[in-house]
């Protein structure tokens, strides 16, 4: 399906279109970098930790070695040294970050730490070996929980002289007593959420083939961004950066988790040139629940001022992280977006933050889909609560406070500058596609019939497409082939995100040419130029202006080879369908086939000072340093109260990004996030016991929802554009932001009647119980 | 999550299969639909350097009417128990409780045999054959013996079988005249092994009375467990003055190895087990009465 144009040609921007990426994928032939065989390829595997943290007094790797078909056993002592220069653009050299030694180095830190890394000829051969390896432990006492890390007479990391990572602050608290000691009503509470991740379906994977006579590199791996694992990788090895290709072609999954290179990985780059053959490690499951990071394990003391009305006066918010070990990146920064957030979508004249980042002995705090979440979870609990607390009903609360349109721009209290949001009419949409009064009276029938249904409703406003640092920037390459058919090259990296469909609906209208005749490379560092990668919803925007600056430079120059073959003004030739013809007279045109060939074998027939050729590059700079998205989540369900179990019932998001590209696109990105947020409050928990063991390393124990647990998603558009390319915004984080809090909120409902309040994540059947049986005294 | 090295093993007979078990010693396993067995040798939970794979020997399978009980062969696919009309008719308690086990592509290859061996705690099949005093039988190159239920379930996923016993069948006994069948059990998600749950079959005499009834917890111990205490206190009682939500708190009133973990305290699990009991005596107890 396409949308006419008033030329008459197809627009594909804003049309249902079926994804490129599916007949590769739904057909099983997608290539995820364990699909890369190479000869001689040997397979790695790590020896990890059984302890939360323990001195290593020695490693024997002997009969590990003499095992056949091992090629090597890796000690820290064999590839540390080896570490040249170890920092993430985002960070930069300067950062303060925690020291990362790929293989631990005296002390292990977590359970899972890697302590020596096999390489065998096969992933069984190596997991045999593993067997084999004997680390002598001397076991030390351990930090578990981050609540008491601060006070903790043990210290993680002893270089860094405390348990606090760093700290960040807004505004004073004291600068706000006054309007907390005068106001109408005060609500506070301390909001807990357990640890949940990111589970890609396909783990971290890397595959490095080193090549001794060339000293190139190439990587295939699964992964957010290619171009962060080249620059990473050069400088982790001391190699030059042209030395070292990155190629990901289809990565199953990341949210968060596979946007900066860890210390797994770069152990398989370190050793890839110690070993006769392409090196491969595939991390399974266990290894993906206990190393690859966790993230959402936080609280906060959370507190607003309204008046007597129910306006808010004020919010204040003091948020501590757990952040693990050895965190990847450093957390401090993110940890004041959750502490500038807290506002949200409402009129908040005053607000002040301090938030905190403890290092604990588990694994170490990766980003997860809206890595700053817990400023909406916290926040649309404590408006719930609030909204009971003062008797005022919880839609009407949020009614009264949500910015309007006509107050836009508005800057928040803690500088936020949100604009080309609009809060107030994806609420009232959320309300009106559920029908709230029905839903109230209905609910009101169950109760008396002895049947608990709930509502819960979140807003947030997040930011997306970072127009600052390595972020600000996206190029794009577009050759017209001799064929005239179009090949458009974008940093990318297939995660999910649809990107590859994205770049060719853009790419087709912004050329004038049938889709059919587009197709893109991605995910190649050596065709394709520098870009960050899929990370801060930023792929949608960044790659429209990328493909907009680009396609700009393309188009004058068909115009101008069109116009002077047809004898026309270079004003008068418009682009469609694949041709350029001559306005008002479309049998007078040339295909775009005709005219790659003139450029490409016939130079002297174009006119003068257009180059043979057609192909371009280009680099957009973002316009704005946020593009600010905004959505409503709305859900229902049903508690029964002898298990604790939780239905849901009906699950609708309104969002705002912009003009759709793709609506597939967008409802996908939605329901993935959606899925995610009702796994983290009811399902999800990865979960240490008290002395640091994880106990959730397997799907036995670490609960996904599945088809059976998820109701039909219910989507609602509104279009603002934004000051971006195209209007666009940004969609991959948002449903895991606002999904959360609106689940919590439905149950907290559905429980009223109890007098139950709800302060503690998850929400499993078991803490359902413990919370009805609580009250019921 | 690989498997250590083991050498693979695949008898047609029952009697190959059992020599094998015997000269191979405590080093093989019985390897029947994987399902469990896999991901814990994927796990290195569970080494063994021999698999003697159990799934193409022609006398495992099978459904079939022997005197007063049907017997399953012990190498019957939970799907084809699922589908059988001989189960559903004669032994309804084990057909409802088919449709709780994992997702049908799991019972695709998941076996009966497997499941009653594997004896684990919240498994449906082995509260089934404990409720209904199924007999096992067990051969071995020793020769065969048959084992009540009751002396099976030994502990946490053990049972009294020797390591070179092979379960070739179970006999589960056919309840007559005026019966009602339910299972009721409460999983975190559709699919998973039950927090707590329960198989019952009650028999009615003509006047409404309880003549027998068997309750077969799920979930609730180191083994699947009988509510042999309730199940007397319930003969003779008149159906209609039960008080389901009594035979729960009474069903699970003894239970002194209720489970605990991340998914549920012991105590949360002992009243969900109550609640389940309940609904399942109401459901049972209705199909007694009225058909
Ligand atoms: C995701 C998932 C969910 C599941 N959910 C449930 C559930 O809700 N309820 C449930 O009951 N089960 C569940 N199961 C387990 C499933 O029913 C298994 O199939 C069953 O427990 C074992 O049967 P199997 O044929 O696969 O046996 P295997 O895995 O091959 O063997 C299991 C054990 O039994 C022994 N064994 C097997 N056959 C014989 C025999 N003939 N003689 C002697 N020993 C034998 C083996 O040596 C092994 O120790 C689930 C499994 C999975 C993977």
């Amino acid at each position: 399906m396409t949308v006419p144009t008033a030329e008459g040609s197809t627009r594909y921007a804003g049309a249902r279109i079926n994804r490129v990426e599916d007949a590769r994928l739904l057909s099983g032939r997608g290539t995820f970098v364990d699909d890369v065989s190479l000869p001689g390829m040997l397979h790695a595997c790590f020896v990890r930790s059984p302890l939360p943290r323990a001195t290593i007094r020695s490693i024997d790797t002997k009969a590990a070695l003499a095992m056949p078909g091992v090629h090597a056993v890796f000690t820290a002592a064999d590839l540390n040294p080896d570490v040249n220069e170890q920092w993430h653009t985002s960070v930069g050299p300067e950062g303060p970050e925690t020291p990362r030694p790929p293989l631990a180095e005296g002390e292990v830190r977590f359970v899972g730490d890697a302590v020596a890394l096999v390489v065998a000829e096969s992933r069984y051969l190596a997991e045999d070996a593993v067997d084999l390896v004997e680390v002598d432990y001397d076991p030390l006492p351990a930090v578990v929980d981050y609540t008491t890390a601060e006070q903790a007479a043990t210290l993680v990391h002893e270089s860094h002289g405390s348990n606090l990572i760093g700290q960040m602050s807004g505004l004073p608290a004291s600068a706000l007593q006054e309007v907390f000691d005068s106001a109408a009503h005060v609500v506070g509470e301390t909001i807990y959420q357990q640890a949940y991740v990111p589970v890609p379906m396909e783990g971290r994977a890397l595959a490095v083939d080193y090549s001794a006579p060339t000293g190139e590199l190439t990587i295939y791996s699964a992964t957010q961004a290619p171009h962060e694992v080249r620059l990473f990788c050069s400088r982790l090895l001391g190699v030059p950066e042209q030395k070292v290709r990155v190629i990901a072609r289809d990565t199953g999954g990341g949210f968060g988790q596979k946007i900066m290179v860890q210390r797994d990985e770069m152990c398989i780059m370190l050793a890839a040139r110690k070993v006769p053959g392409p090196l491969k490690w595939i991390e399974d499951r266990r290894e993906n629940l206990i190393a690859a990071g966790q993230s959402r394990h936080e609280h906060a003391a959370v507190k607003m001022a309204f008046d007597a009305e129910g306006t808010i006066q004020a919010a204040q918010i003091d948020f501590v992280s757990d952040c693990g070990a050895y965190p990847t990146p450093w957390p401090v920064s993110t940890s004041s977006v959750v502490g500038a957030l807290f506002p949200g979508p409402y009129r908040v004249p005053r607000a002040s933050f301090t938030t905190k980042t403890m290092y604990t002995n588990t694994v170490g705090r990766t980003a997860y889909r809206g890595p700053w979440q817990f400023e909406t979870l916290a926040r649309e609990m404590l408006l719930d609560i609030a909204a009971r607390q003062m008797g005022i009903d919880p839609m009407e609360l949020r009614r009264r406070n949500l910015l309007r349109r006509d107050e836009l721009p508005y800057t928040n209290a803690n500088g936020m500058p949100f604009d080309h949001i609009s809060p107030m009419e994806t609420f009232e949409q959320a309300l009106d596609m559920l029908d709230y009064p029905a839903f109230r009276k209905e609910q009101a029938e169950a109760r008396a019939a002895g049947r608990y249904l709930g509502v819960g409703i979140s807003n947030y406003v997040e930011p997306s497409s970072p127009g600052f640092g390595y972020y600000a920037t996206e190029a794009a390459t577009i050759r017209v082939e001799p064929s005239g058919k179009v090949n458009v090259y974008i940093a990318g990296g297939s995660t999910g995100n649809s990107i590859e469909t994205t770049v060719v609906q853009l790419a087709a209208d912004a050329l004038g040419v049938d889709i059919e005749d587009v197709a893109t490379i991605q995910g190649d560092t050596a065709v394709t130029g520098f870009g960050a990668g899929a990370a801060g919803s930023r792929s949608a925007s960044m790659t429209a202006g990328a493909i907009r600056e680009t396609a700009a430079i393309l188009r004058e120059r068909i115009k101008a080879i069109a116009a002077h073959k047809l004898e026309a003004a270079p004003e008068d030739i418009e682009l469609g369908n694949s041709r350029a013809s001559v306005r008002g007279t479309p049998t007078i045109g040339m295909s775009l086939g005709e005219l790659a060939r003139a450029a490409y074998f016939d130079p002297y027939s174009l006119p003068p000072g257009v180059p043979a050729g057609l192909e371009a590059s280009a680099r957009y700079t973002a316009d704005t340093r946020f593009v600010w998205v905004n959505a409503t989540h709305l859900c229902t369900c049903e508690v029964d109260v002898a298990t604790g179990a939780v239905k849901l019932l009906r699950f609708i998001v309104s969002e705002d990004c912009g003009p759709m590209i793709n609506p597939n696109v967008v409802e996908g990105q939605i329901a993935g996030g959606v899925v995610q947020g009702i796994g983290g409050v009811l399902y999800e928990h990865l979960a240490y016991d008290e002395d640091g063991n994880p106990i959730t390393t397997t799907f036995m124990d670490y609960l996904l929802p599945t088809a059976t647990e998820v109701p039909v998603i219910e989507y609602g558009h509104i279009e603002t554009p934004s000051p971006g390319p195209g209007g666009y915004k940004g969609v991959g984080e948002g449903g895991a932001i606002g999904a959360p809090p609106a689940v919590v909120n439905a149950v907290a409902d559905a429980l009223a009647p109890f007098g139950v309040t709800v302060t503690r994540l998850p929400l499993g059947p078991t803490q359902i119980h413990a919370l009805i049986a609580g009250n019921r005294g | 999550m690989k498997p250590a090295p083991f050498e693979y093993h695949a008898p047609t007979t029952i009697a190959d299969a059992a020599g094998l078990l015997a000269d191979l010693g405590d080093g093989a396993k019985v390897l029947a639909g994987g399902q469990s067995l896999i991901p814990m040798l994927a796990l290195r939970l569970a080494v063994f350097d021999h698999l003697v794979d159990v799934g193409r020997i022609a006398e495992l399978h099978g459904i079939e009417r022997r005197g007063d009980a049907l017997w399953v062969g012990a190498g019957t696919t939970e799907a084809a128990v699922g589908a059988s009309v001989e189960v559903a008719s004669s032994v309804p308690l084990l057909a409802k409780a088919t449709p709780f086990v994992g997702h049908f592509q799991i019972r695709n290859r998941g076996t009966l045999g497997g499941s009653i061996a594997h004896a684990d705690p919240a498994a449906e099949y082995p509260a089934v054959a404990l409720a209904l005093d199924a007999s096992m039988d067990v051969v071995s190159s020793r020769g065969s013996r048959t084992i009540a239920a009751r002396d099976f379930f030994d502990g946490l996923w053990s049972t009294s079988m020797e390591t070179d016993e092979l379960l070739a069948g179970v006999s589960f006994p056919i309840w007559g005249g005026r019966c009602g069948f339910a299972v009721e059990e409460f999983a975190r998600r559709y699919g998973d092994f039950a927090l707590a749950g329960v198989a019952v079959a009650i028999e009615l005499d003509g006047d409404d009375r309880v003549r027998r009834s068997a309750l077969g917890l799920i979930g609730m111990g180191s083994t699947p467990e009988r509510a042999v205490t309730t199940e007397a206190q319930l003969a003779g009682q008149p159906v209609t003055e039960v008080d389901a939500e009594e035979v729960g708190r009474s069903a699970v009133a003894g239970l002194e190895a209720v489970p605990s973990d991340l998914h549920g305290s012991a105590d949360y699990r002992r009243q969900l087990g109550a609640a389940m009991v309940a609904r399942a005596w109401r459901t049972a107890s209705a199909e007694a009465r009225h058909g």
